[in-house]
């Protein structure tokens, strides 16, 4: 019979595939920048003259960024030191701006990677044992407004300059708001939820792990947000001052001697990219797979998209 | 018979830095193995907590209860359904329906046979794969009908399950439930407001009057099933219990 359909099916048949999006539309995020580069560009030639060091236009930028990735390259073309595709692609990864980024991409997400651990295990802690949390508490509160540069100095008289020094106070600025977020999302889950596994006999270990875990999600990934943003703020600050030489704030700040802003804004800009990119890559995935895809947390323009 | 279970001389009372809340005040009651009783009552009137101690959420006072004969172990297995949004968003329906399963170390594909079974009975064949985000209010509610019943408890609670559905909603979560009591034979303790429903639900509805929460009356309900609510034997019994409730 024609009804006798399962209702399964029926839903599969109605629900048509979505539209791709158009190729403008998809370009969207990019309009803002791209009036700001308009903007950038008129004014830097409207200034021009004895400014024109201070204030580079964009093409000057881009050729400074073009020279920052091929410099080493070049050289060696020239003292026809290249053999072949695999050394000229070898002295392409050794642009001084290949060698910051590198510097910042394994300390930054480094000292991220440490605080988000023990500020899971530090909130967990204080969510789950009224002994911690009272211990935590008052302690993570007072600390948790003083900026990471404040540490600054004091944390290179004692551990001197350097590696270490850079992704301590990193850390340690990214764990504070990570484990005050952690400690409120163990704390406020739905109680409905804890009950419903009461009645069902599960004891308090299962019930953390199967229910309160998943269940301050949102409040968790929110939290490891913020400490991001944290660890970005403290890492510039601190590779600044931290005495070495690689990274993009580092090679910022040495830059101020040569008054090279074109190299500024090059290495803003990557700082930019890289911080985007994280979110992109690694967050909103995360996100839609879990809070979103559970009805937890609305999805990026969801509240104003149709159904 | 020796009843499912005995309720003897129980009181509850809250003990508040404002002051003392009677909730349960001598209550005796004997439930017998298999029946669906509805307990309504005004607010305040302790329904709600007597079901919240069977269900172990709550202690005692003074008085005991007895299942089979025996002094109750309130860590017993029960299911419990709620009127609140009670399932976890982070698992998908027969995920929901298997935690109970789950937390007994039944076998994986044990526990999808069985959590398959009772979404069968609850008409959400199909569905299985869903998350409750997706489902409506009363597919939800047929979920934690389901997963309250999968670990196959000793009573089935029910606390206002239907309350906040539609009343189109309601009445055909009424009948699937009368469905289901029927074939798992479950004892099944159902609070509620709606008298319609406790009517149409119950062999018997023990009626509840507030400070100190008590027993008024327990009015059997022989009326035949399926029950029409629209008949005037129905809705003259309906007439009664509402008198009770306002303690006529």
């Amino acid at each position: 019979m024609a009804d006798s359909k399962s209702s399964a099916s029926i839903i599969e048949e109605s629900v048509k595939p979505r539209p791709k999006k158009s190729f403008l539309v998809k370009i969207r995020p990019a309009y803002p920048f791209i009036v700001i580069l308009a903007i950038w560009q008129l004014s830097a030639m409207y200034v021009g003259g004895n400014l024109g060091q201070l204030f580079p236009t964009v093409d000057k930028i881009a050729l400074r960024a073009y020279e920052l990735l091929t410099d080493p390259l070049t050289d060696a073309l020239k003292e026809n030191k290249v053999n072949g595709i695999g050394e000229a692609l070898h002295y392409l990864t050794e642009g001084p701006i290949i060698w910051h980024v590198f510097h910042t991409a394994w300390r930054l997400p480094l000292a991220f990677f440490i605080a988000a651990i023990v500020g899971v295990i530090v909130g967990i802690l204080m969510g789950r044992f009224a002994f911690w949390e009272s211990f935590f508490v008052p302690l993570l509160s007072v600390l948790l407004p003083i900026p990471a540069l404040a540490w600054t100095p004091i944390a290179i008289i004692w551990f001197g300059l350097g590696n270490q020094t850079i992704i301590m106070i990193t850390a340690f600025a990214s764990f504070l708001p990570i484990a005050m977020a952690v400690w409120t999302g163990v704390k406020t889950v739905n109680p409905v939820w804890i009950r419903a596994a009461q009645s069902m006999n599960a004891d308090k270990m299962t019930i953390f792990k199967t229910v309160v875990l998943p269940g301050s999600l949102p409040m968790i990934l929110s939290g490891m947000r913020i400490g991001l943003a944290r660890a970005w703020r403290a890492g510039v600050g601190a590779e600044a001052f931290g005495g070495v030489k690689w990274g993009l704030s580092a090679g910022i700040f040495d830059a101020q001697e040569y008054l090279d802003i074109a190299f500024m804004m090059v290495a803003i800009a990557v700082l930019g990219i890289f911080g985007y990119l994280l979110e992109k890559v690694i967050f909103q995935p995360l996100e839609t797979r879990t809070v979103i895809r559970w009805g937890m947390m609305e999805e990026m323009g969801g509240q104003d998209k149709k159904v | 018979m020796i009843p499912k279970i005995e309720v003897k001389n129980l009181r509850k009372v809250y003990d508040t830095p404002e002051r003392k809340v009677h909730a349960l005040e001598d209550v005796n009651l004997q439930i017998e193995d298999g029946e669906f009783i509805c307990l309504v009552g005004l607010s305040g009137c302790g329904k709600t907590t007597l079901l919240n101690i069977l269900a172990g959420f709550v202690e005692i006072t003074a008085g005991e209860v007895l299942m089979d004969g025996k002094k109750l172990d309130f860590g017993y297995d029960k299911g419990v359904v709620f009127q609140e949004y009670a399932l976890f968003p982070w698992r998908t329906a027969i995920q929901n329906v298997e935690y109970g399963l789950q937390i007994r170390k039944v076998e994986p594909k044990e526990r999808k046979e069985i959590s398959m079974e009772f979404l069968k009975l609850v008409g959400l064949d199909g569905f299985e794969d869903l998350y409750p985000h997706s489902l409506s209010g009363g597919m939800r509610q047929r979920v934690a009908v389901a997963r309250a019943l999968a670990y196959d408890p000793q009573i089935l609670l029910m606390d206002e399950p239907y309350g906040a559905l539609d009343a189109q909603t309601r009445e055909e979560l009424q009948e699937l439930t009368v469905e289901v009591w029927e074939k798992t034979k479950k004892t099944i303790i159902f609070v509620t407001h709606n008298l319609s429903e406790a009517v149409y639900l119950g062999g018997r509805i023990v009626v509840f009057l507030p400070n100190p929460g008590r027993i008024r009356e327990v009015v059997p309900v022989d009326f035949p099933r399926p029950r029409d609510d629209l008949s005037s034997d129905f809705i003259a019994l309906q007439r009664h219990v509402n008198d009770l409730i306002r303690d006529k």
